[in-house]
């Protein structure tokens, strides 16, 4: 195994620039697996930013992986908007989930306001964590969706799913008023980092085909995330990582139609579920984006260490044909309770397999 | 005329109609057909057509809601019409998400699939820790423990709630289900059974019931 070449977080910025780095670089989307690493409670990496940071960084220190601090997660809209989540601090829990959600009735749609991003629910403790990466010379990310997730934890997901049939005009005020604020909470970010500073993230569960159908993926996301993603394009923002959670391979047409209406602007890194395969989406973004892909996440928490490591080769071996950049991560969250040996498996996986020239 | 009756009430629990779906049930019982014979034949069967769509992409979770919202209504009208000796006590089921988990969409499509079939569900909701459901399953005398989990980090917390009502209500029933469980899996954990999906849960649970000699 000869020696790195590059150091953790160089090759990334190589393949967002569209050059070839020395290997492949690791994006292990680690969130609550970083507080189990430094022995804190997950619940702090969601709510403490000083101790977020800084056990993000340490772990990737540790690791020696590429990608850096950032927050997020799936349950995000409800306490923005003035409901209440709450924090994994009970064992068994592992990330954010909805307590109240701000829209239980029909009035409350109308009643539900647009919040100031600066003092809005889990944004604070975002731009905190921003502003250390800032100030370590990292990228600022902000969180930018995807719209339809956000409604189904302001409104919970069985009347939102319910109402896309029954009312769906209320659905779409909801969108809407989704739509208003991550346009504000971009240009809150672009404005305090500079844009070319900034990478947009957004991704969601609620609209996996799991749930929804590609119809209505049509009619309640993609005209949202059509007009956000031009407006952040619009502000400069060069990087966006997108992130179809599970099973989206039928939504498939609508984010290539995404990318073909914004003229391709921008550098994309695509991080689909492990369910889309790695060649389908070569097929549809490789001429221009990056691929982030896409080892199923369960396998790491459950399967031996050489187990994971094949898994990883294998990804690397039909990754690295993308055209325009490759980086090896999971489908999803690592799961916190995975072995850290078998994260480990996705750098050795890189070094030995993973070599460029 | 029944015949046409009962696949009325099945079209409309399927296209999710509420307002047809009442007037089937109502048109039911004018024509003296027994409550319990349209539910199973009208709504039951509606559900589980819904349930093979969904498994084939047919029809997605927006759908179900509403054919769900369609066959309670029907239920409403139908219910206070059964007759108790006809239909006998039904099967109590514990439902709930294991501790850790908030994943409760299909676990409610369980639930939903379970009571179209005739069985009583106590739902325990979501993020339920494990004594609970030891403690529903005396205090209900329940059949059946169905334990849902979505996560990694939750399903662990299932051979331990399983390991306990084999100790404390040994003649109930297990079953689990949910993304990362499987056969083996579910196996290994102990349980009397598992299901990748609401229709195949009904199955299971009525295969696992006349096996212990209760259905
Ligand atoms: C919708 C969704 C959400 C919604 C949930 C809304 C809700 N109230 O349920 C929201 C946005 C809140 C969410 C949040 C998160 N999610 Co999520 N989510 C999903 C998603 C896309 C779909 C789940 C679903 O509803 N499916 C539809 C139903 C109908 O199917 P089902 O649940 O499988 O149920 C069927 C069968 O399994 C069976 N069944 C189910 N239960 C039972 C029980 C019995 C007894 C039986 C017999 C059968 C049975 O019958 C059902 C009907 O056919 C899955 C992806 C996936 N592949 O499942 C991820 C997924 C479950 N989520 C995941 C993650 C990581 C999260 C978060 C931790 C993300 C984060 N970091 O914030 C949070 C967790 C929040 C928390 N604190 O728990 C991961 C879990 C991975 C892992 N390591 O285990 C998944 C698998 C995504 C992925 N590809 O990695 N999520």
């Amino acid at each position: 195994m000869s020696a790195d070449r590059m150091k953790p977080g160089e090759r990334l910025v190589a393949v967002l620039m569209g050059q070839k780095p020395d290997r492949v670089p690791v994006s292990p989307f680690i969130l609550g697996y970083a507080a189990k690493i430094v022995g804190l409670p997950i619940g702090d990496l969601y709510t403490d930013p000083k101790k977020s940071f800084r056990a993000q960084l340490l772990c990737a220190e540790m690791h020696g992986y590429d990608s850096s601090p950032m927050y997020g997660y799936a349950a995000v809209g409800a306490w923005e908007f003035g409901g209440k989540v709450g924090f994994p601090y009970e064992p068994g829990q592992s990330a954010p989930y909805v307590i109240k959600e701000p829209v239980e009735s029909e009035e409350d749609v109308d009643r539900l306001e647009v919040p100031d991003p600066k003092n809005a629910g889990s944004v604070p403790i975002a731009m905190e964590i921003a502003r250390q990466c800032y100030a370590s010379g990292l990228p600022a990310v902000f969180q930018s969706g995807e719209v339809l997730t956000y409604a189904g934890n302001i409104m919970g997901p069985t009347r939102l799913l319910t109402w896309m049939i029954r009312k769906p005009e209320l659905v779409h005020k909801v969108c809407k008023k989704v739509e208003e604020f991550l346009i504000a909470c971009a240009e809150y970010f672009t404005s305090t980092f500079g844009a070319d500073r900034c990478i947009a993230f957004a991704g969601g569960p609620i609209e996996s085909n799991k749930l929804i159908s590609p119809k209505q993926f049509e009619e309640f996301v993609y005209p949202y995330m059509l007009r956000i993603h031009r407006k952040i394009l619009d502000m400069g923002v060069q990087i966006i990582l997108e992130h179809p959670c599970a099973d989206q391979n039928k939504n498939m047409p609508w984010y290539r139609k995404l990318r073909e209406e914004c003229g391709w602007r921008g550098k994309y890194v695509w991080n689909f579920g492990p369910e889309t395969p790695l060649e389908t989406q070569i097929a549809q973004f490789g001429e221009h984006d990056v691929i982030m892909g896409n080892v199923d996440p369960p396998s790491f928490q459950f399967r031996s260490f050489e187990e994971v490591l094949l898994l990883c080769k294998e990804n690397i071996e039909r990754g690295i044909k993308n055209p325009s950049g490759y980086i090896l991560g999971p489908g999803c969250e690592m799961p916190p309770l995975a072995p850290p040996i078998n994260v480990y498996a996705m750098i050795k996986a890189s070094r030995e397999y993973g070599r460029y020239g | 005329m029944k015949e046409e009756i009962l696949r009325g009430l099945t079209d409309s629990v399927v296209s999710g109609d509420v307002e047809k779906c009442v007037q089937y049930a109502k048109r039911a019982l004018e024509a003296g057909i027994d409550a319990y014979e349209a539910i199973m034949e009208g709504c039951a069967r509606g559900m589980s057509l819904v349930s093979e769509k969904y498994e084939k992409g047919e029809m997605y979770v927006p759908e179900i809601l509403c054919s769900a919202e369609a066959m309670y209504a029907a239920m409403d009208v139908l219910k206070p019409h059964l007759k108790t000796e006809r239909v006998g006590t039904p099967r109590k089921v514990v439902l709930g998400v294991v501790r850790g988990d908030i994943h409760d969409i299909g676990k409610n499509l369980v639930k939903l699939m379970m009571e179209a079939a005739g069985f009583q569900v106590i739902d325990l909701g979501r993020d339920v820790p494990n004594e609970r459901f030891v403690e529903a399953v005396l205090k209900e005398g329940a059949d059946i423990c169905g334990m849902s989990a979505l996560m990694t980090t939750s399903m662990i917390f299932m051979p331990e709630i399983i390991r306990e009502l084999k100790q404390k209500a040994p003649a109930t029933i297990t079953m689990v289900g949910g993304g990362p469980l499987s056969q083996e899996l579910a196996k290994a954990y102990g349980a009397d059974g598992y299901a990748k999906d609401a229709a195949a849960a009904i199955r299971v649970a009525k295969e696992l019931l006349s096996r212990r000699g209760g259905m």
